[in-house]
């Protein structure tokens, strides 16, 4: 067995994902500082403490190490501390199921890593990256694409791709808030830097089906993760389904590339691999706010039912404008960063079918269009939940009795969300980064590419001219916004009345006449019907045949993976492991046989051997 | 300096002449049905009316239903910008493309749907989530619309849509499945009807049911200028010209009677569908933006074959 | 001399094997000592090693000596019937065990080459003791038969490293003695402990724990 060599690789591309750890971990620490206060006892902080810095430490290990066998080892203690994380509510039964999910789903992934690093070692010998990314060179087609299955899997559950996304609903809520938020903003994204690093960099893409795999995957990630966020009324659990189509987001941006790396297109590969890296690190700055504001929400609160809460913006003034900087930056609205990452990603599928020929443009239009169709699902879920939880009158006592939150969470907060704007304004300085982590990732020379900066502007030279500047862009609206208000202010001299929202002559409007979040989403159920199969359940009570007292309505959606996929697998292998049950009744000298009977087998035929 | 002046006079001419163009269609409307109707300028007259009232706001409702108006009137105006009026290019086409106004349009309405559930009653709720259901199913068939009349002509940046060669047929379905696109988007029969204030049926409408005065005025103001964007970029792409000569008043006349007589097309033939045609229940709506996407599919095919 | 020795090992080991009761399988178990002492013993003569008479008298020691003075006092404490309780019956028993010869002598040819009877029938019986130590193991249903099993397993270990290397380094050796020793005394305790929380020490009640 060779030594463990524990050198670190801190190149462009490790660089940046510890950047980017380090960019959501930091303001979650301080957010911790409020968070954790008067919640736990001070030993079970100083636990969390513990937790959350071996967490981040294991974390930066991930993406620093150039050693395969460390990097499992890294990746290993990553997964328990998590597990530890969401159980750290040990008294909620809910963390403990969840964190059994998780850590169940998560060492199935590691399993699917070893294998493939087994085989991986099987023909360089060792496990550094460099003589890995050698022997690679000499492996044969067959084995490279079931290396690449396996490792597809394997970051797939962690990164939570449809169908190996179940645990991340479960997971990521029952976490304490700054630890969903590290989780959703940064874990997840090692599952991605590990695709980068295993597959791109150092077994090299040799056929464009991988790239076309990942693309139809992520599809299917990026549309069933938002039409789940949608229908749910689970505050952190909606954030933590759109974690799930965000991922898909990002795994878009890199399939792509690996399509085009197939294909030998330099220039599209770098252009599609920084779309999605830029999303990445946004992803990681508006999911982490978002997880920080909605465990504000959920402190000052009590509940994380959107049902129940709502009016909070008269309350929690500063939280109020966090989320929604937040979810307009998931929604991918200019100037926000959201937006610039998510045209990058369009742009990429655009100019990819420009240049690919025959069916391969119809499907690359398809796979656009696919996102538009996810970016304006996502935009009407966070429009409910910001809608539903913050505006319009509280529904319940819980969200009346709401207080803004104390000033360490505001800060961890308020720094996330002004990098939400500062990654929008910056766009073409980090597209120039971002091309430089790319291009260490694929290995491509990208001196003389071009990924424009003039005049704060995003122009793309492959093509025709195409331009995006954010930053004039914010500047006109701002502008106009600015004009329009003072002209608007000069013209209208009448007074503003304030009087109750029009009730069609009802006597008395309150929170109970509102919008619910249920009936919010009830189009959208209604048109993915064949998809969420959802289903009723009503019930009148009666007084007497013409007077129906009272009348419950409840409404469900079908959990299709879970009953379709998991529950079967789940029945097959305890049916399973109930037989393997009668090879243990306990009796040891039962146990001695079978060592007996193994040592008698191995006697008698031992020539065969 | 001459690009100020140009952005200033493009953004005038939205603002003066968007609301002309919806009084022209209302006026077409009624002849069609055989009435006089109102003036053409009865928009204006609302606008005027509106900003000279007061404002009822609700008390329930936060800053956000405050700085809604503001908000959807400068992206419709800053979309505005995107698009090629005067000239064959925009004064700020390097800020955006066509993907770049798509999302422009949705930071308008993202405010707007925030707003009508920032008011409480269920009418506002009714018409946010509507209205994001409707956007949210017409982003993917214009996407696809763009992403044919980007293979067309290898950019999505508005100002190149113009091209010497003939026109081809995917330019023709695509410019349908845009008009199609537009009427979704404007509000019009039959996804949505503009003159009804029916709870059952109204989606844009409910939204701003809660709104008065100057602010009604405003969000008004935004809806006649996304109109006048729609038509004039559904005009560049399925009218495409050959580049004239603008320096000459001859070529300056050519160009600004076709630009008039291709938008006033365009308006004819909504008005066209909008009396013809019967407003469908919402959920036909579906139906309805997937038959665009079909559309929007065969543009792209049609333009992957070079036809 | 040394083949008189290997077939009192063997003797003794089909003695453990029809062994009905637990003083007679101690005792057996004894003489199966004794046998290995011997031929230590013997082998330290011959070889004059000083390492070798340390093994030879630790074996005694322990193994002739302690450990079956120690299970029989533990038979004596537990007050435990004194029968095995057979799930094979003593003639069915010696059936088992010699076929066992035979297949330990089968799969011993295999290595040894032709010529070495020797070496051959040490091999064997080595094999068949560790397979009998097994046997008596799986076969006997109380606790402590199945340390006297184990015990039984470990002589013919002992067997099989002098008939393949001619001895293990001395303290490996020692290492192993100290092992046996102290597991058996646990194994004792614990007999002990089970017989009485469970008032017998029939293993095959055991599986009433299983969940």
């Amino acid at each position: 067995m060779e030594s463990l060599n524990f050198t670190l690789l801190l190149d462009p591309l490790g660089l940046f994902f510890i950047s980017v750890i380090l960019l959501i971990s930091l303001p979650s620490a301080v957010y911790s500082l409020g968070y954790l206060k008067g919640e736990y006892s001070s030993a079970k902080k100083a636990l969390g403490w513990f937790l959350l810095v071996l967490f981040i430490a294991s974390m930066t290990l991930v993406v620093s190490v150039s050693n395969a066998l460390v990097f499992l080892i890294a990746w290993e203690l990553m997964s328990l501390v998590s597990y530890f994380l969401v159980v750290f509510d040990t008294e909620h039964e809910k963390s403990i199921q969840a964190g059994t999910i998780y850590i169940v789903m998560t060492h199935l992934g590691s399993a699917f890593l070893m294998a493939a690093l087994m085989i991986m070692y099987k023909y360089a010998h060792t496990f550094d990256f460099f003589a890995i990314k050698n022997a690679c060179l000499l492996m044969p087609a067959q084995v490279k694409n079931i290396v690449f299955l396996l490792f597809l899997i394997g970051f797939g559950t962690k990164a939570g791709i449809v169908p190996l996304h179940v645990w991340l609903p479960y997971a990521h809520p029952q976490a304490p808030s700054h630890i969903s938020s590290i989780m959703s903003g940064v874990m997840i994204k090692t599952a991605i830097y590990g695709l980068i690093r295993f597959v791109i960099f150092l077994l090299g893409v040799n056929s464009w089906w991988w790239g076309g795999l990942i693309l139809v995957l992520a599809l299917i990630t990026c549309l069933v993760g938002v039409i789940y966020a949608l229908m749910d009324r689970d505050l952190k659990r909606l954030l933590a389904y759109s974690s799930v189509e965000n991922i898909g987001i990002i795994l878009l941006g890199v399939g792509l590339s690996m399509l085009f790396i197939a294909k030998d297109m330099p220039y599209l590969a770098i252009f599609s691999l920084i779309a999605g890296l830029y999303h990445l690190v946004n992803h990681a700055i508006f999911k982490g706010l978002l997880f920080l504001c909605a465990g504000s929400v959920y402190k000052a609160c009590g509940t994380r039912d959107i049902e129940k809460l709502g009016g909070l913006i008269k309350k929690m003034p500063q939280t109020a404008v966090y989320f929604l900087l937040g979810a307009m930056a998931i929604s991918a609205l200019p100037p926000l960063n959201g937006f610039v990452s998510e045209w990058l990603t369009l742009q990429a599928f655009f100019l990819g079918a420009f240049k690919l020929t025959g069916g391969l443009k119809l499907f690359l239009g398809i796979c656009a269009s696919l996102l538009a169709l996810t970016g304006g699902l996502a935009a009407a879920c966070f429009v409910k939940a910001f809608g539903i939880v913050f505006l319009a009158l509280p529904r319940s006592n819980y969200a009346s009795q709401a207080k803004e939150v104390s000033l360490s969470m505001r800060v961890g907060m308020f720094f996330l969300a002004s990098l939400t704007v500062v990654f929008g304004l910056a766009a073409t300085f980090i597209v120039g980064w971002l091309a430089k982590v790319a291009a260490a990732a694929t290995g491509i020379d990208i001196s003389r590419m071009s990924f424009a900066l003039n005049n704060l502007t995003l122009s793309l030279k492959s093509v025709k001219n195409v331009y995006l500047s954010s930053p004039l862009l914010a500047l006109i609206l701002a502008g106009l916004g600015f004009t329009v208000f003072i002209v608007y202010r000069l013209l209208s001299k009448e007074k503003t009345l304030v009087d109750n929202t029009w009730d069609c002559g009802y006597y008395k409007i309150g929170p109970r006449n509102e919008y619910t979040s249920t009936a919010f989403s009830k189009p959208f159920r209604i048109a993915f019907s064949f998809f969420l199969l959802p289903y009723r359940k009503t019930q009148k009570i009666r007084e007497s045949f013409y007077h129906v007292k009272s009348f419950a309505y409840e409404t469900y959606t079908t959990p299709v993976f879970k009953k379709y996929i998991y529950k079967p697998l789940l029945t097959w292998v305890l049916g399973s492991a109930r037989l393997m049950r009668r090879l243990q009744p306990g009796s040891i000298h039962l146990y001695l046989t079978y060592i007996f009977l193994a040592l008698l087998l191995l006697i008698i035929f031992m020539p065969k051997f | 300096m001459i690009k100020i002046s140009l952005i200033i006079l493009q953004l005038l001419f939205f603002i003066g002449v968007a609301p002309l163009l919806s009084g022209l269609i209302t006026k077409l409307k009624n002849n069609l049905r055989m009435r006089r109707g109102m003036s053409i300028l009865q928009p204006y007259y609302n606008l005027i009316k509106l900003f000279a009232k007061g404002q009822v706001v609700s008390g329930t409702t936060s800053w956000i239903f405050k700085i809604t108006p503001v908000v959807v009137i400068s992206s419709a105006l800053a979309a505005a910008l995107l698009v090629p009026v005067f000239i064959f290019s925009t004064p700020l086409h390097f800020t955006g493309d066509f993907l770049a106004l798509i999302f422009i349009f949705s930071l308008g309405r993202f405010f707007l749907a925030l707003a009508a559930l920032d008011t409480g009653s269920a009418f506002g709720g009714m018409g946010s989530s509507r209205e994001m259901f409707i956007s949210s199913l017409v982003e993917p068939a214009l996407c696809l619309t763009v992403f044919s009349i980007f293979l067309q002509f290898g950019s999505t940046d508005i100002s190149v849509f113009k091209s010497s060669t003939p026109i081809s047929v995917s330019s023709i379905i695509g410019a349908i499945a845009l008009f199609l696109v537009a009427i979704a988007e404007t509000s019009r029969i039959p996804v949505d009807n503009q003159e009804t204030h029916l709870e059952l049926t109204m989606i844009h409408e409910a939204m701003v049911l809660e709104y008065s005065g100057g602010a009604l005025a405003l969000i008004e103001l935004a809806a006649h200028i996304k109109q006048m964007i729609w038509f004039l970029l559904i005009a560049q792409i399925i009218f495409p010209v050959q580049a004239v000569d603008l320096s000459s008043p001859g070529g300056l006349f050519f160009w600004t009677g076709w630009q008039i007589a291709r938008v006033l097309l365009i308006a004819g033939a909504v008005s066209l569908v909008e009396v013809s045609v019967a407003k469908m229940r919402l959920f036909r709506a579906i139906d309805f933006l997937g038959f665009v996407f079909v559309l929007g599919i065969i543009a792209s095919i049609c333009a992957i074959l070079r036809v | 001399m040394q083949f008189t020795i290997l077939f009192a090992v063997l003797i003794s080991t089909y003695l453990m094997v029809i062994a009905k009761r637990m003083p007679a399988l101690i005792r057996a178990f004894r003489y199966q000592s004794f046998c290995l002492f011997l031929a230590t013993f013997l082998m330290a003569i011959k070889q004059s090693e000083p390492d070798l008479y340390a093994v030879a008298a630790l074996l005694f020691i322990l193994k002739v000596i302690f450990i079956p003075q120690l299970l029989y006092r533990t038979v004596k404490k537990i007050k435990a019937k004194e029968d095995l309780g057979l799930f094979i019956n003593p003639q069915l028993s010696l059936l088992w065990a010699l076929g066992f010869t035979y297949l330990s002598w089968e799969f011993s040819t295999n290595f040894i080459s032709q010529g070495n009877e020797v070496k051959a029938v040490m091999l064997t019986i080595a094999f068949f003791v560790v397979l009998a130590g097994i046997f008596l193991m799986v076969s006997r249903m109380t606790a402590l038969a199945q340390i006297i099993g184990l015990l039984a397993m470990e002589n013919g270990i002992f067997l099989l490293a002098a008939a393949v290397t001619g001895g293990m380094p001395f303290f490996v050796e020692i290492a192993i003695f100290f092992d046996v020793l102290v597991s058996v005394l646990i194994m004792g305790f614990f007999v002990y402990r089970i017989n009485k929380f469970f008032t017998h020490i029939d293993v095959n009640k055991l599986s009433r724990l299983r969940g």
